[in-house]
């Protein structure tokens, strides 16, 4: 089986917090992690290679830092690291960026053709989840998302059979490969680095592709390429906070006190004393 | 004013308010900009030819360059095609079905999309897609549609990316609207980034806002970025419709009104080909015992991380019996094992809205304060003064919880008693 996984470096950003005083980004110390369900994809596709043989083609799309990534995959049982890195990449948004992806593994695909894609189901940072959807629709793969397991796989019928989160339960839907996947937490638990596989990544060369070396169209890759453009940011509308009372002098007081506070509105005492009738 | 060693005046880039967002670095025609590992851009000081580039099109103001008056903004690159923009009008919705029904999500679109389309002055429409979905046809009119598109057909029986994108990139190029709205569900999400691509146009997911641009009509879409440390006002502004995908609960629904009148169109699927995929199974999620749904109970209990201690959960859950509510917990409390992950509200969690929500315990991080924001009144308990959560609770208590709580509970029982309920 040819395995493509799609991995993004990401802001940690659990780690991001903002400046209550200036409301600004403190980013200092903010490391640059591999995006947490793109490594789960990984596994899985590290897992099914072990299980049906072939290889695994990790490709990665950002600035030249972002190779520290492809090197994780190839720690993490990769055999080969893509990094898609241009300036003319840069700025893109998620249609231009499912683009560039797709130009990818069109090209990998014309050198061993890819029976299935492994995307995370979204990144931590933008959260959009729409990457893998567009990557799969461009290439005319079957696609499901959020995949939890993934029962079986037939390679000579050419059919995967996965189990995937939707609202309200468990779907079970089968269908016929090359598909691409976005995977859950659940899907498989990343493992660690071994250390020949370690040593291995250190040495390893990552192959850096240009625009041109994929035949990516200029206009519809980076800023160029994307139709949707941020106007402005800023932080979140933070509400504002009321009386807090201080249970150090009197603990029965203070209590009550904050009872009545939070029963001054008549209508809202009405409406919790009457248990939310309506 | 920086000048480099040739003497040009460089731009320079204020790393407080850089977002990383890489745009400048595609813009530089030297290739002077890098992202350091700080996520960061750097401007080389000796390759900056002072062309302002960076400047004109950083989103966030981030880039310090002097020149400005010379270098007017060059608007014509992001002039709209007129032709096509007037082509296309009328606020869309896609109405997602659930067990035969509208779901709830669609509806709170209908009514926001009410607002956008009076501001834009066009018609709100519904596009419907399944099998044997009159019905929903009628409450989409009731609740204020002035149109309703709808295909009818078995193969949508069951939602399936493939043909279901392939209807609804149809139905759009049939009927032509300038914004689709998609509620973002799993289905939804999914849905609007099949259909975006095929569409090739650009889409917002996960917005927590919508409003009109209504000197050059544009749809504005925020929704927060950075795992909820930012928020992004997006917009598209070439490529038609405008989509967007919006929460749940976010917005609020409308009141049916079985006396509005509207039309109802039937589209033939000629796109579609049979499915390539068969759903085999689907495995309702049976609640487990004591599993609650925390998204729609009017008042929630919150336990963080200051309240991890197990011999208090009967006490929380005795608060909020008494509240009328649910217990619920921030993540620690998941990954210390003491509740089940349907329980936690935050980024990662879920995003809930009560009239009323008790965090006790609760720090306030970023991540678990979007997750709250739209709860009609925050009340906190916490030991920690300086707690992030009382700069947005509307009242709170400086206190031990075990002490606080069962005095809270005897004192509302009484003024429960009192009010004869």
């Amino acid at each position: 089986m040819h395995l493509v996984c799609c991995l993004k470096q990401v802001p940690d950003t659990a780690e991001v917090k903002i400046d209550p005083q200036t409301n600004t980004l403190l980013r200092s110390g903010v490391e640059s992690i591999t995006n947490p369900y793109d490594l789960v994809a990984l596994e899985q596709a590290v897992r099914l290679k072990e299980q049906y043989g072939g290889k695994v083609t990790a490709i990665s799309m950002g600035p030249p830092q972002a190779e520290n990534v492809l090197r994780e995959a190839l720690s993490l049982g990769a055999d080969e690291g893509i990094l898609l890195s241009d300036r003319l990449f840069a700025g893109a948004d998620t249609l231009a960026t499912s683009y560039t992806l797709a130009k990818a593994i069109e090209k990998l695909n014309q050198e061993s053709p890819v029976d299935l894609i492994l995307c995370g189901k979204q990144a931590i940072d933008g959260d959009t989840g729409q990457t893998g959807p567009g990557i799969a629709t461009r290439l005319g793969f079957t696609l499901f998302t959020y995949v939890i397991e993934i029962p079986w796989i037939d390679i000579n019928k050419k059919q995967i059979q996965v189990k995937r989160k939707v609202e309200g339960g468990v779907e079970i839907i089968r269908g016929p490969l090359p598909a691409l996947l976005t995977a859950e937490l659940e899907l498989a638990k990343p493992r660690r680095a071994s250390l020949p596989l370690l040593i291995f990544s250190l040495r390893a060369e990552v192959k850096v592709w240009k625009a041109e070396k994929i035949n990516a169209d200029q206009q519809k890759i980076g800023l160029k390429g994307s139709p949707t453009w941020v106007k402005k940011i800023f932080p979140p509308p933070l509400r504002k906070g009321g009386p807090k009372f201080d249970t150090q002098e009197n603990l029965e007081v203070a209590v009550e006190q904050f009872l009545d506070n939070l029963l001054a509105d008549k209508k809202f005492a009405d409406s919790l004393l009457g248990r939310w009738e309506t | 004013m920086a000048k480099n060693k040739k003497g040009v005046e460089i731009a320079q880039i204020i790393p407080d308010r850089c977002i990383g967002c890489q745009i400048c670095l595609g813009e530089c025609p030297v290739g002077a900009i890098q992202i350091t590992s700080a996520g960061v851009a750097l401007i080389d000081p000796e390759a900056c030819i002072g062309c302002g580039k960076c400047f004109q099109v950083c989103p966030v103001g981030a880039v310090r360059f002097e020149r400005k008056r010379h270098f007017p903004i060059n608007k014509e690159k992001r002039e709209p095609e007129k032709r096509e923009a007037v082509e296309f009008r009328g606020v869309a919705i896609f109405i997602e079905v659930v067990d035969g029904l509208g779901a709830q999500v669609s509806w709170e679109l209908v009514e926001k999309g009410k607002e956008l389309a009076q501001k834009l002055n066009v018609k709100v429409m519904a596009f419907i897609l399944g099998y044997q979905i009159q019905k929903i046809a009628e409450e989409a009119i009731a609740l204020g549609c002035a149109e309703v598109h709808m295909v009818d057909h078995p193969l949508l029986k069951k939602y399936i990316s493939q043909p279901y994108g392939k209807a609804l990139a149809f139905l759009c190029t049939e009927v032509k609207p300038e914004i689709l709205l998609i509620g973002a569900t799993p289905l939804g999400r999914d849905l609007s980034a099949v259909v975006a691509t095929y569409l090739n146009t650009g889409l917002t997911a996960d917005c927590t806002d919508l409003d009109i641009d209504e000197e050059r009509g544009l749809l504005l879409m925020t929704r927060p970025t950075f795992g909820g440390n930012i928020m992004a006002t997006i917009y598209c502004q070439q490529h038609r419709p405008q989509m967007s995908t919006v929460r749940p609960r976010v917005m609020k629904a409308g009141e049916k009104d079985f006396n509005r009148h509207g039309q109802v169109y039937y589209h033939d699927l000629t796109v579609a080909d049979t499915p390539v995929c068969e759903i085999i199974d689907f495995i309702r999620e049976v609640p487990q015992v004591g599993g609650v749904d925390i998204t729609i109970a009017p008042a929630l209990v919150v336990a963080g991380k200051g309240a991890c201690d197990p011999s208090s959960l009967p006490m929380l859950q005795e608060l909020a019996d008494l509240v009328g509510g649910q217990v619920a917990c921030s993540r620690p409390v998941v990954e210390a094992g003491l509740m089940p992950y349907e329980r936690q509200v935050g980024q990662t969690g879920k995003t809930v809205a009560p009239k009323l929500y008790i965090g006790i315990g609760v720090s306030g991080a970023v991540q678990h304060l979007v997750g709250i924001q739209g709860s009609e009144k925050i009340v906190a308990i916490n030991s920690d003064p300086h707690a992030p959560i009382f700069q947005i609770a509307d009242v709170g208590i400086v206190g031990n919880y075990l002490q606080v709580v069962p005095l809270l509970i005897s004192g509302l029982k009484k003024r429960l008693h009192t009010a004869g309920r």
